[in-house]
């Protein structure tokens, strides 16, 4: 791989010869249904900024883990300067000085800083006193260019200097590799220039830093060399002079693939307007706004897909939308009705169909049976139950979406990962008889299975005159549904297509801007 | 050592099984060792043998165990952790007894008894609630507060059974016997009591149609395995939470009005020692039950029996309520371990350096 | 006045140092995130450990503090090893504990008793009253321990990772902390503290045995606990409160017409109260419950 901008820097031209400080062999790890990693084979080199791009799910976080120690790696080996090291859990992993630091602050809120800070250093003695450490955090604060007080508990603290103090903790700690999480991700732009200049300028004195984040530009700002996962696998790696935003998006999507399950289904031929959204704002789970103003109309007998990059306010969106998170400012009309005010509830007996975000986690009670998982919802049942409706249910989706099960009174925790989707997606959709509310409604199928649940969801939307709002982490998937493409990027919507207009390189474009 | 989620759980009944087994081995190691030799593993096996046959002196026991055991699995089924039994079978005790003898109602023994069960339905329910409340609106453990408000419930009924309530003939620390109408109606050549034997029945049926047949049961069951599902479908997990609390407390209490009934016939001080303590082992019940209905009168059996013959050790001598103690801690120890391995599988790994 | 008062406080002194050292240690034990519904047996078991020990070396009060405290630390030990390795309940191991050590206390107390009853004259226990100065060493004794256990807690890197493991033990594993080791740790010490102040209470206070000596005593060094929000001075303060009440509970009654049985109910009383309060007003920020205090604890990785 080596190009004309790669040889004009002396180290550039002979990685080969010099210790990586970090070489992962033939890593994998497996998780129940998913290989997360598939043999991975990366160097890493002292004194360079290495981002690690691709979508979600492309194992980028999976990866640092197992630097870190939180997971431990199914097959593979990783040597740090050359010698093969077995990395069981963070603290293993801090003493060979390698310091992570992710997206949602792993401090603890009731702690100090400099609390915070020392627990993780071995030099200072169980039983010493705090407060011999200040001093030196203070120094090292000044490196990175913040001013906290040590001793102010971590709570009072913002996003921002939550995430600074990491970096000084694991300065404090001798990190010579930093792991960035897409830590930086969501900090403010001026925050984020001044974290670049202080990431360059660890770099420079000899420091390596792992970037990850999904955004190309923050990539190209401030790494040296950029390696690209996709579904588990190392695309490739590249150095930053000499690659283009194009390229690199190409390697991250892939082109092939979206060639072959680019096949749009029939447009539907929207009518009356059943959703509003007028100024929508909504905070995030850090508590800064994750949705900054967001307008929006669906329409029955449409999909409105809303394309994003993970993190970037549709969660909080659709979760505002379905009252399951408090809205700021702004309102949210449903069949000319104002619900900022309603419940849940009402939209349940209202219908509207929701499929959430972590199926497992928000969709189904695993330990139940299909049957209960069906009864639950107040769509299907009063206070009486009534099991013989709710099995005659159960048997036609059984049917309908060929879901794989002994029995209806099966507990969900014995199905395939896709399976319980199946559950989950064929219940919501009988439940929307208005409105489907969906995020990443096909996470966890296959390709095929994945299709048949979209073309099921687009004619009951055509048939059946029934609106759907859905947020998918899958271009393929939102080109594919949607009648109206909407993207989503930091809060806002930035741009909103007819979908036989939409270029999907745009749409691209405007996702990881 | 890692412990890693099985696929496949092994059968339930497993573990209660060897909990038994495991836990009585236990308590006869530690019987033998630390009464220096007198009680044997052979007493143990006799005076159990004995509880296990001696039906008529079980049937009461039995009935209150299996009550207060449905009580406590309502509750727990919702992952919410009543450990206030105690309490709620006493505010049950004291308002029956309250009805049996001030409220004017014994003139006539049935309306008498149904008050008695009523009162003591709501007396309990109320206790519950108490704690119900900081727990679902403030997130406040309901274990150590149910847990406290046994001793607030200990010392209500001391204080008003040596006060208001004392009698006052004899000058004894306790209450008046209730009247002969109010007491329940023993069947005849049992032990057990007919209004008790209709009560447990009545309130097994219950319990297993509102699990079988009302959202409020599913909602209940899904509070502990997916609060997050409950949320999602509309459902207020607060309101939940309160009602698995309210029930719980509620057959608890009547519990106590049939214990008053058939068994005490008065209140005697200091409650805190004379209680028969179901509350805490009606815990054991409900969880050796593995939290099914059908299996919560296997479960007071077989503690009904080990009662019986701990305190049947303890005429022999050496030992006191000590056994029965040293039984229901290893027991309930052993099965919290081995709860684990019905879902985890533990697998030694040697870490390499 | 003044000689009432000092005659007040030197006969409540030995209740106090009792629960106070109860209630610190299970503040401690609780710091570290384990639910600690163990104490009452525990604390019984201490009593009876105590007075046995008392008994079999002729009145070795050095000793027989000692043993107890080794004997409460290691169930300490066990309790923290179950629920933090294994997926376990808290409420299920704790409760165990407590009927396993109702259990041995009676099996610990009753041969000593009956070895006690053989012996004439053998009396055990180191009376702390208004005629053995050593009471006013007790108070000083408690003030230093608090300050020390304030420091301990709040300002030396170990009682940060109790605290830490406490709150959110996934989050301190991945600041460096060894939840298992420090909650060993905060296991041993704290039950340790337990089993001194059960001893304290049997060899300072009750000086006599009988099956259930003890029972309840432990619940309400929990409620003394609970009640100061297992601040270590603020424990002091609800420590001496009902340490007071309960020695003087009958003179009390005699002077003030109040029945003993409503003043036993107000440590529960408050410890509730003070509950709501902590979590339901900025207090919250010092005196709420650790987070994580019994859950579940144990490395899973992500399913889907």
């Amino acid at each position: 791989m080596a190009t004309q901008a790669e040889s004009s820097k002396s180290f550039f031209s002979s990685p080969s010869t010099e210790t990586p400080i970090i070489k992962l062999e033939g890593i994998t790890k497996r998780f129940p249904g998913v290989i997360a990693l598939d043999n991975i084979n990366l160097e890493i080199h002292r004194g360079k900024v290495h981002a690690l791009l691709g979508e979600n799910g492309a194992g980028k976080s999976t990866l640092v883990k197992i630097l870190y120690g939180i997971y431990t790696p199914d097959g593979g080996r990783i040597y740090i300067d050359g010698r093969p090291v077995k990395i069981a859990g963070p603290m293993d992993a801090i003493r060979l000085g390698i310091v992570m630091v992710s997206q949602s602050p792993v401090i603890i809120d009731r702690l100090t800083v400099e609390e915070n800070i020392v627990l993780g250093l071995e030099k200072l003695n169980m039983f010493a006193p705090i407060r011999r450490i200040r001093e030196k955090i203070n120094e090292v604060s000044k490196t990175v260019g913040v001013k906290i007080d040590p001793s102010t508990e971590v709570w009072k603290l913002s996003y921002t200097q939550k995430q600074l103090v990491e970096i000084v903790r694991g300065l404090l700690l001798g990190a010579r590799v930093l792991l960035l999480d897409e830590a930086i991700t969501y900090l403010p732009l001026e925050e984020k220039k001044k974290f670049y200049k202080f990431i360059r300028q660890f770099a420079d004195e000899g420091g390596t830093v792992i970037l990850i984040t999904h955004k190309i530009p923050e990539a190209m700002d401030v790494a040296d060399l950029i390696t690209v996962l996709r579904r588990g696998r190392v695309v490739g790696t590249v150095p930053v002079k000499g690659t283009s935003i194009e390229e690199i998006r190409k390697m991250m999507f892939g082109e092939k693939s979206s060639e072959i399950t680019y096949e749009r289904l029939p447009l539907g031929s929207p009518s009356e307007t059943i959703l509003e959204i007028n100024d929508l704002w909504v905070r995030g789970d850090f508590g800064d706004y994750a949705v900054k103003g967001a307008n929006l109309k669906v329409r029955r007998g449409e999909v409105v897909g809303i394309a994003g990059v993970a993190g970037n306010g549709q969660k909080e969106l659709i979760q505002a939308v379905m009252r399951l998170r408090p809205v700021e400012k702004g309102k949210i009309i449903y069949d000319n009705i104002d619900i900022t005010n309603k419940t849940t509830h009402y939209l349940r007996l209202n219908g509207v169909g929701y499929i959430p975000d972590l199926p497992a986690k928000y969709g189904v009670s695993i330990e139940n049976n299909i049957l209960e998982n069906i009864a639950i919802i107040p769509t299907f049942s009063k206070e009486i139950i009534n099991w013989k409706h709710i099995k005659s249910l159960a048997y036609k989706l059984i049917r309908e979406f060929e879901i794989k099960t002994p029995s209806p009174e099966t507990p969900v925790k014995f199905l395939s990962g896709g399976n319980i989707m199946k559950v989950l997606v064929s219940r919501e959709l009988t439940a929307a008889t208005k409105l489907l509310v969906a995020y990443n409604p096909t996470r966890a199928l296959d390709e095929a299975t994945a299709i048949r649940v979209r073309k099921i969801i687009k004619s009951k939307v055509i048939n059946e005159n029934v609106a759907a709002l859905i947020a998918s982490e899958d271009l393929d998937e939102i080109f594919q549904i949607s009648d109206t493409i909407v993207v989503m990027n930091s809060g806002k919507i930035v741009g909103v297509f007819p979908a036989d207009k939409a270029k999907r390189e745009e749409v691209e474009h405007l996702m990881v801007m | 050592m890692v412990i890693v989620r099985r696929v496949k759980p092994l059968p339930y009944w497993i573990v209660p099984v060897l909990a038994l087994v495991v836990g009585l081995l236990i308590s006869m190691i530690i019987l033998y060792v630390m009464s220096g030799g007198v009680i044997t593993p052979y007493d143990i096996l006799l005076s159990i043998y004995y509880g296990f046959t001696n039906v008529g002196l079980l049937a009461k026991t039995f009935a209150l165990l299996v009550i207060v055991g449905i009580g406590l699995l309502v509750s727990f089924k919702g992952a919410i952790w009543n450990i206030g039994g105690e309490g709620q079978f006493y505010m049950g005790v004291m308002l029956a007894a309250w009805v049996a003898l001030f409220s004017g109602f014994a003139f006539n023994g049935f309306i008498a008894k149904t008050m008695m069960i009523l009162m003591a339905l709501l007396a309990g329910g109320f206790w519950a609630l108490l704690a119900a409340l900081p727990r679902a609106y403030l997130n406040i453990d309901e274990v150590p507060v149910t847990l406290m408000m046994n001793y607030i419930a200990y010392y209500i009924v001391n204080y008003i059974t040596i006060g208001e309530w004392r009698e006052k003939q004899y000058g004894y620390y306790r209450t008046v016997t209730i009247p002969e109408s109010t007491m329940f109606q023993v069947i005849d050549g049992t032990t057990i009591t007919l209004e008790l034997l209709i009560l447990m029945i009545t309130i097994f049926i219950l319990v297993w149609l509102m699990f079988k047949y009302t959202s409020l049961g599913l909602r209940i069951k899904v509070l502990s395995s997916n609060p997050n599902l409950l949320r999602s479908s509309g459902i207020s997990v607060q309101l939940t939470i309160l009602m698995a609390l309210l029930l719980s407390g509620m057959i608890i209490g009547m519990a106590g009005a049939a214990y008053l009934g058939s068994v005490s016939h008065n209140i005697s001080y200091p409650v805190e020692e004379k209680t028969p303590g179901y509350g805490y082992t009606g815990i054991l019940v409900a969880w050796l039950s593995m939290l099914e209905l059908i299996a919560v009168p296997i479960a007071a059996y077989i503690i009904g029996a080990l009662h019986t013959a701990g305190i049947n050790i303890q005429i022999m001598g050496v030992g006191g309520a000590a056994v029965v103690n040293v039984f229901i801690g290893s027991i309930l120890l052993t099965y919290a371990v081995l709860i684990t391995i019905s879902e985890y599988k533990i697998k030694i790994i040697v870490k390499k350096r | 006045m003044i000689e009432a008062i000092i005659a007040l406080l030197a006969g409540m002194s030995s209740v106090f140092l009792a629960y106070y050292l109860a209630a610190l240690g299970h503040a401690i034990v609780e710091k570290s995130g384990i639910l600690n519904l163990a104490i009452d047996g525990i604390f019984v078991l201490s009593i009876a450990v105590a007075y046995a020990e008392a008994v079999y070396t002729n009145n070795n009060i050095l000793a027989s503090l000692l043993l107890t405290a080794i004997v409460a630390a290691l169930f300490g030990i066990l309790l923290a090893f179950l629920v933090t390795k294994f997926p376990i309940s808290h409420g299920a191991a704790g409760l165990s504990m407590m009927f396993l050590g109702y259990g041995l206390a009676s099996l610990v107390g009753l041969p000593a008793r009956n070895l006690q009853g053989s012996i004439k004259g053998l009396e055990i226990g180191y009376t702390i009253d208004i005629n053995n100065p050593v009471w006013i060493a007790v108070y000083i004794i408690i003030i230093l321990i608090g300050l020390g256990a304030l420091f301990f807690i709040n300002k030396t890197k170990i009682g940060a990772a109790i605290r830490a493991a406490g709150e959110d033990p996934a989050a301190a594993e991945a600041l460096g902390v060894n939840v298992l080791m420090v909650r060993l740790f905060a296991g041993a010490l704290g039950f340790a503290l337990i089993g001194l102040g059960g001893a304290v209470f049997e060899l300072a206070y009750v000086q006599v045995w009988s099956e259930g000596t003890g029972m309840g005593h432990g619940w309400l060094a929990f409620a003394i606990s609970l009640s100061a929000g297992r601040h270590p001075l603020l424990l002091i303060l609800s420590s001496s409160v009902f340490a007071g009440l309960v020695k003087y509970m009958t003179t009390i009654q005699a002077m003030y017409n109040i029945p003993t049985d409503l003043a036993k109910m107000l440590p529960f009383v408050a410890a509730i109260l003070a509950m709501v309060i902590f979590m339901a007003t900025p207090l919250r920020r010092r005196l709420a419950p650790p987070k994580s205090l019994g859950k579940i604890y144990f490395r899973e990785e992500r399913t889907v």
